[in-house]
């Protein structure tokens, strides 16, 4: 009897003990605006199987991060910027420690808020590119590299690194006539006044991404030197199919990052040989990173890709999962300086500003040659890794290149000038001065 | 019984023309009011306001302004989403052009210009009808977007062709852009509201509604009795759109925050339309109930799994959503084709008889 009841006593205790740290110990909130429905579905949902996935295996094989579980939620928009509002404003009542909008329309509603509702926005190789100016927008970060990087490597990879020999040539610039593909227009325009070229904008509209027959007509009469490509979902697999229709040479016709989307490339197959990519990441299944998310998460059955179809192997979907690992690695930076595993938003802040993933963590991560090293600063919060420009070979996606190298002295003066310009027209507007580095 | 008209004599003709010759119908909207004006604001949260109460009253606004034109003068139209962007954008440009201007003024203001553009695009109506009429607004809605888009002056030649809500005062208080609260904008788009609806309904039942009914109902009949057709099918335009207009601006400035060209796309000029059809065409409370309908129940919807701890995702949630909204629209228009003001009048009706139907 005596024993039975040390024994309830004892497990009672024990009870306790074990639940009051667990409830202390709360989760970190790190919800996604997904969009598994509507137009953009097709690449979006790759993405967004990807972050859920890495975060899920952070959850399974180390118990979350620093002992502390990940909550990754999903919101779905749908591309829809009303859907935005409603997610963001759900989100931030939840808890959430981050917004991560998916989407320009919605991030240029939620930009201006984050710096009155103090959440960090994470808008990984998104957004704006003047984002990079930390001292302007002290809450907005899009690593690891920005569209103005993009271009400018882009530019620099056609050109053969002398931007001069472009003269009197014609590139134009396939769009998405969204902000988001208008974004890199700004920086191809100076380029183009000072180096002696001439930039064809070619915008397609919402409504034809599927049949862009006008454009490629206008680029059929045009014969540009190059294809710029700025599209997202369905545009993209509409504008290599006209592209092949058409004939355009392959070797001129260049993506930015969103188009490195094999299924887009599969249904032609052999026929877009030659077509490239700038892309930050390159996929590698047999990564040990991979590996680990294909053993506790794939295999146990926690992933909703397509495995069929697959996705596994894909550039998306592996984008996908590096992008949650840098947001682990902010998570991991916040929790190093504030000292403590449960962060809040201020102190994830300063965790992204303090992302520093060089070579040996990388190698630590099991993510080699995956993406380039970078590391963000106070000042600087696109980190601006380099990137390589993969090749289709008829399959699958090669490296062509080794990393490229963004021109700074071309991006940086525009974004002071476009940063300043946000901060003039959304007055008033902080300004964080502490910045120097 | 709660609703019993015996014993309420109308002596005068004042009275017999009141806005509410029934005292019942007085109290539930003061009711409804004090809801609105006391209740809400110190119960909701910031979620609340501005996933569910301000798109609301907006919506109800915009389909305020399309009903009038639909439902009370007849003439269909497909443009209300365009009309609403042309709203906006002049509230932008006057914002921007004139830092100095009162918002209120600014955003009165700015329905001048949809009203304007849709009086032009309402002159066709003078010789093409129903269906016609509609290809003849979607040229409309086609054309203004297409403007938003490649006309830069619009939006301040900015990089993303975006337009940006500054942040404004309003004496002292900041009323648009980051830095006002949920609850502030709520107030506004309320007052707003309020006023516009006020002025809507005695419109519609004074002269110039009777004349636009009588356009909608049999237009050679109205031009018999001396009716000037074009005066009232334009004046429809006129009211319409200047009411459309407003709500864009409230939508951008009051509430998005930001928008470019494709948020004014034809999407939102249906969902308008559905929001007057379902709501009843020919009614003024019909727009509040089916924006009710239509833009806050689905975000009520999306939270039911949750509370019932069913493991759905995201994705599936926003599929369930779709089906059951289109199942209840399919099915309140099977009950009651003549939209949910007609339901209500039938309840209203019945309560009035009631406990005796004959």
């Amino acid at each position: 009897m005596r024993l039975t009841i040390k024994t309830a006593v004892l497990a009672t205790i024990f009870a306790a003990g074990l639940t009051a740290p667990a409830l202390a110990q709360d989760t970190l909130k790190l919800p996604n605006m997904s969009y598994r429905t509507g137009p953009f579905a097709a690449t979006g949902t790759p993405h967004m199987n990807g972050q859920l996935d890495y975060m899920t295996m952070l959850n399974e094989r180390d118990g979350g991060i620093n002992g502390v579980k990940v909550q990754f939620d999903e919101c779905e928009t749908g591309y829809n910027t009303e859907k935005g509002v409603e997610c963001y404003e759900k989100m931030r009542s939840e808890g959430a420690l981050v917004t991560q909008p998916w989407s320009t329309g919605i991030t240029l509603q939620v930009l201006p808020r984050t710096n009155v509702d103090k959440i960090p926005m994470y808008a990984p190789g998104y957004g704006f590119s003047a984002m990079q100016d930390g001292k302007t927008f002290s809450w907005a970060f899009n690593p690891p590299t920005s569209y103005w990087d993009g271009a400018s490597m882009i530019m620099n990879a056609i050109s053969g690194d002398n931007l001069d020999s472009l003269k009197g040539k014609k590139i134009a610039l396939l769009h998405l006539d969204h902000p988001y593909g208008k974004e890199p227009i700004p920086l191809l325009e100076a380029l183009a006044a000072k180096h002696g070229f001439e930039l064809l904008l070619v915008p397609v509209g919402m409504s034809e991404m599927q049949s862009q027959s006008a454009q490629w007509l206008q680029i059929r009469r045009e014969k540009p030197d190059f294809v710029l490509m700025w599209g997202w979902g369905a545009m993209n697999g509409g504008a290599i199919t006209e592209a092949v229709k058409t004939r355009y040479p392959m070797n001129q016709f260049v993506s930015i990052w969103w188009g490195a989307h094999e299924p887009d490339l599969s249904l032609v197959g052999d026929q877009a040989k030659g077509y490239r990519a700038l892309s930050w990441n390159f996929a590698d299944s047999d990564s040990k990173l991979m590996q680990d998310v294909k053993k506790y998460v794939v295999d146990a059955g926690k992933s909703q890709i397509n495995q069929a179809g697959g996705e596994f192997d894909t550039t998306a979907y592996q984008r996908g999962i590096l992008m949650s690992v840098i947001m682990a690695e902010g998570v991991r930076a916040a929790q190093d300086l504030a000292g403590t595993p449960n962060i809040d938003r201020e102190q994830l802040r300063g965790g992204f500003e303090n992302i520093k993933l060089d070579d040996t963590r990388l190698a630590e991560l099991g993510a080699t040659d995956m993406m380039a090293p970078f590391s963000t600063s106070c000042a600087n919060h696109t980190g601006h890794a380099k990137a390589w420009m993969i090749e289709w070979d008829g399959s699958k996606f090669v490296k062509v290149t080794d990393l490229l190298t963004a021109d700074r002295a071309e991006i940086d003066p525009l974004v002071e000038k476009a940063a300043a310009a946000y901060a003039a027209a959304n007055q008033p507007w902080p300004i964080n001065d502490a910045c120097t580095d | 019984m709660l609703y019993r008209v015996a014993g309420q004599f109308k002596t005068s003709y004042q009275a017999d023309y009141a806005l509410f010759p029934v005292r019942q119908d007085a109290w539930l909207l003061v009711f409804i009011l004090l809801l609105a004006f006391v209740v809400f604001p110190m119960t909701a949260n910031e979620f609340m306001f501005r996933a569910m109460l301000t798109p609301v009253l907006i919506y109800s606004l915009a389909a305020l302004g399309l009903n009038i034109l639909t439902g009370y003068a007849g003439q269909l139209s497909l443009g209300t989403g365009a009309f609403m962007g042309v709203g906006a954008y002049a509230c932008y440009k006057l914002v921007t052009i004139f830092p100095e201007m009162n918002i209120v003024v600014a955003i009165f203001l700015s329905g001048f210009f949809s009203a304007a553009v849709g009086v032009a695009f309402g002159l066709p109506s003078l010789r093409i009808k129903g269906f016609y009429l509609a290809i003849a607004t979607l040229a409309a809605q086609f054309f203004l977007v297409w403007l938003f888009q490649k006309w830069a002056w619009l939006y301040n030649y900015s990089a993303s062709g975006a337009i940006q809500v500054p942040n404004i005062k309003l004496f002292g208080v900041t009323v648009a852009g980051a830095h006002a609260t949920a609850l502030t904008q709520y107030y506004f788009v309320l007052c707003v509201v309020c006023v516009v609806t006020f002025l809507a309904i005695n419109l519609t039942r004074g002269r110039i509604g009777r004349i636009w009914k009588s356009v909608r109902d049999m237009d050679i009949a109205a031009e018999l009795v001396g009716i000037n057709l074009m005066k009232a099918k334009l004046t429809a335009f006129f009211v319409s759109s200047y009411i459309v207009g407003i709500s864009g601006a409230l939508f951008v400035f009051l509430w998005r925050g930001a928008a470019e060209a494709e948020l004014f796309d034809i999407q939102l000029s249906f969902k308008v339309l559905f929001i007057a059809i379902i709501g009843g065409l020919g009614s003024i409370m019909g727009n509040f109930l089916g924006a009710i309908l239509i833009v806050a129940l689905p975000v009520l919807i999306s939270f039911v799994p949750g509370l019932l701890g069913l493991p759905i995702g995201a994705a599936m949630v926003e599929h369930l959503n779709v089906m059951i909204i289109g199942m209840l629209i399919i099915g309140f228009l099977i009950v009651e084709p003549h939209g949910l003001a007609r339901f209500w009048a039938m309840i209203r009706e019945k309560l009035i008889i009631w406990p005796f139907p004959h």
